[in-house]
């Protein structure tokens, strides 16, 4: 059983972790806005789309680049950070707190344990990145 | 998450002397021109407003410097560059172009005067190599090239890349005098000229001015206090501020490096990376060779024709003679919407023709929006009457609106 203290970690840097209910936070993690810098827009995920894991959902802007955020696994966007839209460094900021993407739903909860936890995204990171 | 501007070859790149510090910094580190570069030290946006506000600190090791001397040296850098190179005073910078034969940008430049016989031109990093065999082979051509009355010419002139052997730091903003003028010393013409130091490469021979007399683009030879390392210092820079350009012997940079950041408190200085460098030149509207700037771009599309002398021949001039009209028009403008323009995306008019390409596209710290330049191909097309266009970013079309640049001057 997930608890809200927990996050599950995407080999392609996002994240998520349970809000309530079944509803999960998502976000990217702190390695990714840090490779990123300044965040100056995100196009966020339709409300009510359903997405196929690796798919597509979104796009972080920084002053340098433009990367794509992906689905960790299949789910629904329940609702958005619209707080985004104003004050994008919340992404810089607070990453993986106040600088969640969007709210979702696991299509399939099982989907979880394809995910990494703190630990060994770390140790995936180190052995990537250094 | 996939960042598609990811550039990793740091093996293969050359490194600057300061490597080391920018990692110990924490700087992100990227491939640029051949070099691995300091993107940013913690954000280009604090950086970059930190350089508008008070100042920074950049290394910029990685530009070329090409000397060039001899008797002949000045009417071969006058045939061999767009603008008036010998005529210029002593102890002073010119900004010129060098051309093809077809009139096309090989590459922007400034060129130091240091006596009739003696010039430094500082190249862009991605460009020394090609710029010194350019120049090199040119010298070789004309000194073999018998002149309408028999006689060989430019047999005076030494052409050599010094890019190795240089060190180029750049403290930028209005607050630059404030760490600059203390740290700095006065050597004026009892410069160690009998010893082995650093002026002596350039064979000064005029007066030299006093660090605070010094105008913009005019340049001295000074010391820096208790660390005792000689530099060439000129008032000059690539961010539309205040400041300063110090070059150095590579041997010393990081000593000069830390010997600034010791002292950052005077000026509220912080190291600056190059993703803030392309902001700040770009909000003062200052070209970047590869954006606004290619063998494929005139000097008349740039908007750079004053930098082409009247006065002389050169490389190129026969070629752009010919050319009647620009073929495109350089733009600049911003954007009411979030998304960052990016270079080569095409620029769409009221009907979503295609009219031409962004140059540069970025993100203005200082105006919070996003901006860009563009080169308008399509001749029936004239910049100022332009009033509904459109970027195409990644199939979004995105509201763009002409202004007048320099961006950082534009009053709110």
């Amino acid at each position: 059983m997930a608890d809200n203290s927990k996050f599950y970690f995407a080999k392609s840097h996002e994240w998520i972790s349970l809000d309530s209910n079944n509803v999960y936070n998502l976000g990217i993690s702190d390695f990714a806005q840090s490779e990123l810098g300044d965040v100056v827009y995100v196009q966020l995920p339709e409300i009510g789309k359903q997405y196929k894991k690796d798919e597509k959902i979104g796009e972080i802007e920084s002053v340098k680049s433009v990367s794509e955020i992906y689905a960790p696994a299949d789910l629904t966007i329940k609702g958005v950070n619209s707080k985004l839209n104003e004050t994008p460094e919340l992404i810089n900021n607070e990453p993986l707190g106040e600088g969640f993407i969007a709210k979702i739903e696991l299509n399939n909860p099982s989907d979880l344990s394809s995910l990494m936890d703190k630990d060994s995204y770390e140790s995936f990171v180190k052995s990537n990145h250094e | 998450m996939n960042d598609k501007n990811a550039n990793n070859n740091e093996n293969e790149d050359k490194k600057t002397p300061l490597y080391d510090k920018h990692r110990n910094l924490g700087a992100k580190i990227v491939s640029f021109a051949g070099f691995s570069m300091p993107l940013y030290y913690k954000s280009i946006i604090d950086e970059h407003l930190n350089v508008r506000n008070n100042s920074g600190l950049f290394d910029i090791s990685h530009m070329g410097e090409i000397i060039v001397k001899g008797k002949d040296a000045g009417i071969f850098l006058d045939y061999v560059l767009t603008a008036d190179i010998s005529s210029i005073f002593p102890n002073t910078i010119t900004y010129s172009l060098v051309l093809n034969e077809n009139g096309g940008v090989i590459d922007d430049l400034t060129i130091y005067k240091f006596s009739n016989e003696s010039y430094m031109i500082v190249a862009n990093a991605a460009n020394t190599e090609k710029d010194f065999a350019w120049i090199h082979t040119q010298m070789l051509n004309l000194q073999k090239t018998k002149t309408d009355n028999g006689q060989y010419m430019f047999q005076n002139v030494t052409v050599e890349n010094y890019s190795d052997k240089i060190g180029l730091l750049s403290v930028q903003g209005p607050k630059s005098r404030n760490i600059i003028y203390p740290l700095v010393e006065d050597i004026s013409d009892n410069y160690g000229r009998s010893e082995n130091n650093f002026c002596n490469i350039f064979n000064f021979q005029y007066n030299i001015k006093s660090l605070k007399e010094l105008a913009h683009f005019e340049f001295s030879c000074v010391k820096f206090k208790e660390i005792e390392i000689e530099a060439v210092i000129s008032r000059s820079g690539y961010t539309g501020e205040f400041g300063f350009e110090i070059f150095i012997d590579a041997d010393n940079v990081g000593t000069l490096w830390d010997y600034i950041l010791e002292h950052k408190e005077l000026s509220n200085l912080l190291p600056v990376g190059l993703g803030a460098r392309d902001t700040l030149r770009f909000e003062a509207a200052l070209p970047l060779y590869g954006h606004e700037l290619d063998e494929t771009i005139t000097p008349y599309d740039a908007g750079l024709e004053k930098y082409l002398s009247k006065n002389k021949d050169f490389i190129g001039k026969e070629a752009l003679e010919k050319i009647k009209n620009k073929e495109k028009k350089l733009i600049f403008f911003k954007l009411a919407g979030k998304q960052i323009p990016r270079h080569l995306q095409r620029i769409l008019d009221e009907n979503l023709k295609p009219i031409g390409c962004v140059a540069s596209g970025t993100y203005s710290p200082l105006n919070k929006m996003p901006i860009g330049s563009a080169y308008i191909s399509d001749s029936n097309v004239t910049p100022s009457m332009l009033k509904n266009f459109y970027i195409d970013i990644r199939g979004n079309f995105e509201k763009a609106e002409v202004v007048m640049p320099p961006f950082h001057k534009i009053k709110k």
